[in-house]
C-alpha cells in the first residue's frame, strides 16, 4: 500500500512531477552521453595504443628506452627469438629496427623513426597495415627494395599531398549529384595544383560563399586530394660509426591512424633496406609481441622477463600508461561526471518534495493520527523521491543508450578539433559506447540520491505534530 | 465493561501572556457500546479532550486508561501503534487520502496492521455496504458528495475493529439529509459492531440522537446525561 500511495502521489501534481521527472532524463541523458563519448574515446585510444602502437607486450634493451642508441639493442636475439616464436599464447609478433631519421622532398623536409620491419610478420602485431588511406597506394610490400611506407601526416609536412580539380574529380563530383552551379564555379580552378589544404581551401572561399563551402566544401577536398606516390623522398640517418649516411626512397604507401602524433613520428621500410643505409645486418632494438588472450600478459612478460637478462619486457600499460590510465581511471570519470549531474538534480528534488509535503501537511497529520508510524512516513516520502527519481532515470538510461547505440554506429565527428584531437592520440570521430555496468552504476547512484534528497522532506514531515497538522487548512 | 477511563485529566496550555486550562479536571469512564456526545460551547475543550482521550495530545496531568492501558506510560512509538489497532477517528473534514479510491481508503489502515488481502476485502466491502457505498468501492473522495465521503471516513475508522471512535465534530460540514443519514448508519454499527462511539459536537440532531450527552464548560464537566 506504501509503494501504491507513493506511486500516485507522485501524480498528484502531474506538472511539478513532470518537470523534475523531464529534468532527471535530461541530466541521465547527458551523463550516459558523455560517459559514452569519453568511454569511447578512452577505449579507441586503448586499442590504437595496443593495436597500432604498442602491441600487448615489447621487449627492449634495458638501455634503449633511456637513449635511444643504434647499438643499444636487444641482447640474446636468437634465443629470445626461439622463445617468443614458442609462446603458445603469441598471436603474432615482429622484430623492429628503429633509426631516427631526417627526411626531405624538394618542397620540404621533417624527421622521423624510421621502421625497418618484416612487413607479414608486422602484419600480425599491427593493424597499420589496414590503415591506408582511400588513393593512398599500398602497404609495404615483404621483400622489396627502396620502397617506404609513410604516414598522411608525413606526407602533408613533405607537401606530398596536392589538391587538384581533374577531370576526374569533377566526374565523381557529379556522379554524386553535385549542383550544376557547384561544378561549374569548380570548372574554374580545373588543372590547378595546390601544396596544401590551406591554399586550396582559399581558392575555394574565393569561388564558394560559406554555406556551400560547409554543405560541398568537405566532400570537394576530399575528391581532389592526390598523394604524391612513387614520388623520390630522401631520408638521412646515422650509420653505425654516427656518421650521416644518404638513402632515396619511393613512397609506396600513406597510412592514417587515429594518432596524428604517432602517425608523424613513424615510417616504415623493409629492415633489410635500412640495414644496408646503415651498414650492417639487421639490429633488433624491439619485439613486439601480440597476443591471443591480454589475461595472459602478465604471466607472459614474467616468463620473457626471466629468459631475457639484460633487456627490459614491458607491457602495452607500461609503455602507455596516459591510455593505460584513463581505462582503470573510468569508474572515477563515472563517478564524477553522474555524481555533479546528480548532485544538481537533487536539488531541484528536494524542493520538489519540501513542495509537495507542506501541501499535504493535513493529510499527513491524519495519517499520523489513525496510525501510521514513523518509519512508515518515512518509507512512503522516500519511496515517492525515488519513484520521482526513477522513472526519469529510466527514461533517461533508454534514450541515452538508443542514442549512444545510434552514434555509436554513426560516430560523433568532432572535424573542426580534429588535428587537436589527433595531436594527443586522439581520434576526431568519437563512437561512443556504455556497458551495462555503468547503467547498474547509474541505478545505484539515483538511488543513493533519492535517498539522500528524501531525507530532509521526511524529516520535516516527522517533525509534524499531528494535532497540530489537522489543523491546518 | 469499562473501556475508557479518564482520572482527573488537566490540559493546561502556556500561553506567552496566559495559562489557558483547556481541560480542567475530567474525571469520567465510558463503556462498551456506548453511543456518547460531548457538547459544549466553543472554547470548552471539546476538541482537546477528544484529542487526549485519542492520544494525540498528552494531559499536563491525570490519567486515561484505555482498556486497562495507561496511555502515560506508552512510548511514542507504542502510542502510535495503540492509537493503530484501538481507536478509529472521524474528522471534521473528511480527511480522506484524496489519490486513494473509497475502497482503498478503508484498507489502508489494516494494511497497516498487516491483514491478509482476502481479510482487507471481507471487512471493507462489509463496511463500505454498511455505509451504504458498495457500489461507490473505486470512486475517489472528489467524486463522492460531502456526506458520502464522511460515511467513508466512517467506515475507515471502523476498519481496524477499534475500541472505541472518535468524531470530533462530524456533521459539521454536511446537509440536513446526509448528516441524518450518517447518525443512523453510525448508530446501527454501534448497535451491530458494539463499538463505542464518542462525538464532540454542536449539532442538535447528534445531540438528540446521543445515548450520553457530556456537557463541558471551560474545561469543566458541567453534566453527564445518560438517556435510557
Amino acid at each position: 500500500m506504501i509503494w501504491s500511495i507513493a506511486w500516485k502521489n507522485l501524480w498528484r501534481n502531474r506538472n511539478r512531477s513532470l518537470v523534475v521527472i523531464v529534468a532527471v532524463t535530461l541530466g541521465i541523458i547527458s551523463g550516459v552521453l558523455l560517459v559514452g563519448i569519453m568511454k569511447g574515446w578512452v577505449e579507441q585510444r586503448v586499442h590504437d595504443a595496443i593495436y597500432n602502437e604498442m602491441s600487448h607486450l615489447q621487449i627492449h634493451n634495458t638501455e634503449y628506452l633511456k637513449n635511444e642508441e643504434i647499438l643499444l639493442t636487444v641482447t640474446d636475439t636468437s634465443e629470445l627469438f626461439r622463445a617468443v616464436e614458442a609462446l603458445p599464447s603469441a598471436a603474432g609478433w615482429v622484430r623492429r629496427t628503429k633509426i631516427f631519421a631526417m627526411v626531405n622532398t624538394p618542397w620540404a623536409n621533417s624527421g622521423f623513426v624510421i621502421n625497418g620491419i618484416d612487413p607479414e610478420k608486422e602484419k600480425k602485431v599491427t593493424e597499420i597495415y589496414k590503415n591506408i588511406v582511400p588513393g593512398g597506394g599500398e602497404y609495404l610490400k615483404a621483400g622489396s627494395r627502396g620502397e617506404i611506407l609513410i604516414s598522411d601526416k608525413t606526407a602533408e609536412l613533405l607537401k606530398l599531398k596536392q589538391y587538384i580539380v581533374t577531370e576526374k574529380s569533377i566526374n565523381n563530383l557529379k556522379d554524386e549529384n553535385f549542383p550544376v552551379e557547384i561544378i561549374a564555379r569548380l570548372e574554374s580552378l580545373k588543372d590547378r595544383r595546390f601544396r596544401s589544404q590551406k591554399d586550396f581551401r582559399e581558392a575555394l572561399r574565393e569561388q564558394f560563399n560559406k554555406k556551400e563551402l560547409d554543405r560541398y566544401g568537405l566532400k570537394i577536398i576530399d575528391k581532389a586530394l592526390d598523394y604524391r606516390l612513387r614520388n623520390k623522398i630522401q631520408v638521412t640517418i646515422s650509420d653505425i660509426a654516427g656518421a650521416p649516411v644518404q638513402g632515396t626512397f619511393r613512397v609506396c604507401g600513406i597510412f592514417k591512424t587515429r594518432n596524428g602524433g604517432f602517425d608523424q613520428a613513424n615510417a616504415y621500410i623493409n629492415s633489410g633496406d635500412l640495414a644496408d643505409l646503415y651498414g650492417g645486418e639487421v639490429y633488433t632494438h624491439e619485439i613486439a609481441i601480440m597476443l591471443k588472450d591480454p589475461e595472459n600478459m602478465d604471466q607472459v612478460k614474467e616468463y620473457l622477463t626471466g629468459i631475457s637478462a639484460g633487456n627490459s619486457v614491458n607491457t602495452w600499460e607500461e609503455l602507455a600508461p596516459d591510455a593505460a590510465m584513463m581505462n582503470d581511471y573510468m569508474v572515477i570519470y563515472y563517478f564524477i561526471f553522474i555524481g555533479i549531474i546528480m548532485l544538481a538534480l537533487a536539488f531541484g528534488i528536494i524542493n520538489t518534495m519540501m513542495m509537495a509535503i507542506l501541501e499535504r501537511t493535513k493529510e499527513i497529520g491524519m495519517l499520523m493520527a489513525i496510525g501510521m508510524n514513523r518509519i512508515k512516513v518515512f518509507s512512503m516520502i522516500m519511496t515517492e523521491t525515488i519513484f520521482l527519481t526513477i522513472v526519469g532515470a529510466i527514461i533517461g538510461m533508454l534514450s541515452g543508450w538508443l542514442i549512444v547505440e545510434l552514434l555509436g554506429k554513426s560516430g560523433i565527428h568532432f572535424s573542426s578539433w580534429g588535428e587537436g584531437f589527433e595531436a594527443i592520440g586522439f581520434s576526431a570521430v568519437v563512437y561512443p559506447v556504455i556497458s551495462a555496468d555503468f547503467f547498474l552504476f547509474i541505478i545505484i547512484l539515483v538511488i543513493v540520491t533519492a535517498i539522500i534528497s528524501s531525507i530532509w522532506p521526511a524529516r520535516k514531515a516527522l517533525a509534524l505534530n499531528p494535532v497540530e497538522a489537522l489543523r491546518t487548512e | 465493561m469499562k473501556i475508557l477511563e479518564l482520572k482527573e485529566v488537566h490540559k493546561i496550555y502556556n500561553g506567552s501572556e496566559v495559562k489557558v486550562h483547556a481541560v480542567n479536571g475530567v474525571t469520567i469512564d465510558f463503556q462498551e457500546a456506548e453511543f456518547a456526545a460531548i457538547v459544549g460551547p466553543s472554547g470548552s475543550g471539546k476538541t482537546t479532550l477528544l484529542n487526549l482521550i485519542g492520544g494525540l495530545d498528552k494531559p499536563t496531568s491525570g490519567k486515561i486508561i484505555i482498556d486497562g492501558t495507561d496511555l502515560s506510560l506508552l512510548k511514542s512509538s507504542e502510542l502510535i501503534d495503540f492509537r493503530m489497532r484501538n481507536i478509529g477517528f472521524v474528522f471534521q473534514s473528511y480527511n480522506l487520502i484524496p489519490v486513494l479510491t473509497a475502497k482503498e481508503n478503508v484498507e489502508f489502515i489494516m494494511s497497516l496492521q498487516r491483514r491478509t488481502r482476502e481479510e482487507r476485502d471481507k471487512r471493507t466491502y462489509e463496511l463500505l455496504k454498511a455505509v451504504g457505498l458498495s457500489d461507490r468501492m473505486k470512486s475517489r473522495p472528489s467524486k463522492l458528495s460531502g456526506g458520502q465521503q464522511q460515511r467513508v471516513a466512517v467506515a475507515r475508522a471502523l476498519a481496524s475493529k477499534p475500541k472505541f471512535v472518535l468524531a470530533d465534530e462530524p456533521t459539521a460540514n454536511l446537509d440536513s439529509k446526509s448528516a441524518s443519514t450518517l447518525l443512523e448508519i453510525m448508530e446501527t454499527l454501534n448497535h451491530e459492531e458494539k463499538i463505542t462511539f464518542i462525538f464532540s459536537t454542536h449539532d442538535a440532531r447528534v445531540v438528540k440522537m446521543a445515548h450520553r450527552v457530556i456537557t463541558l464548560e471551560d474545561g469543566k464537566v458541567v453534566s453527564d446525561d445518560v438517556r435510557e
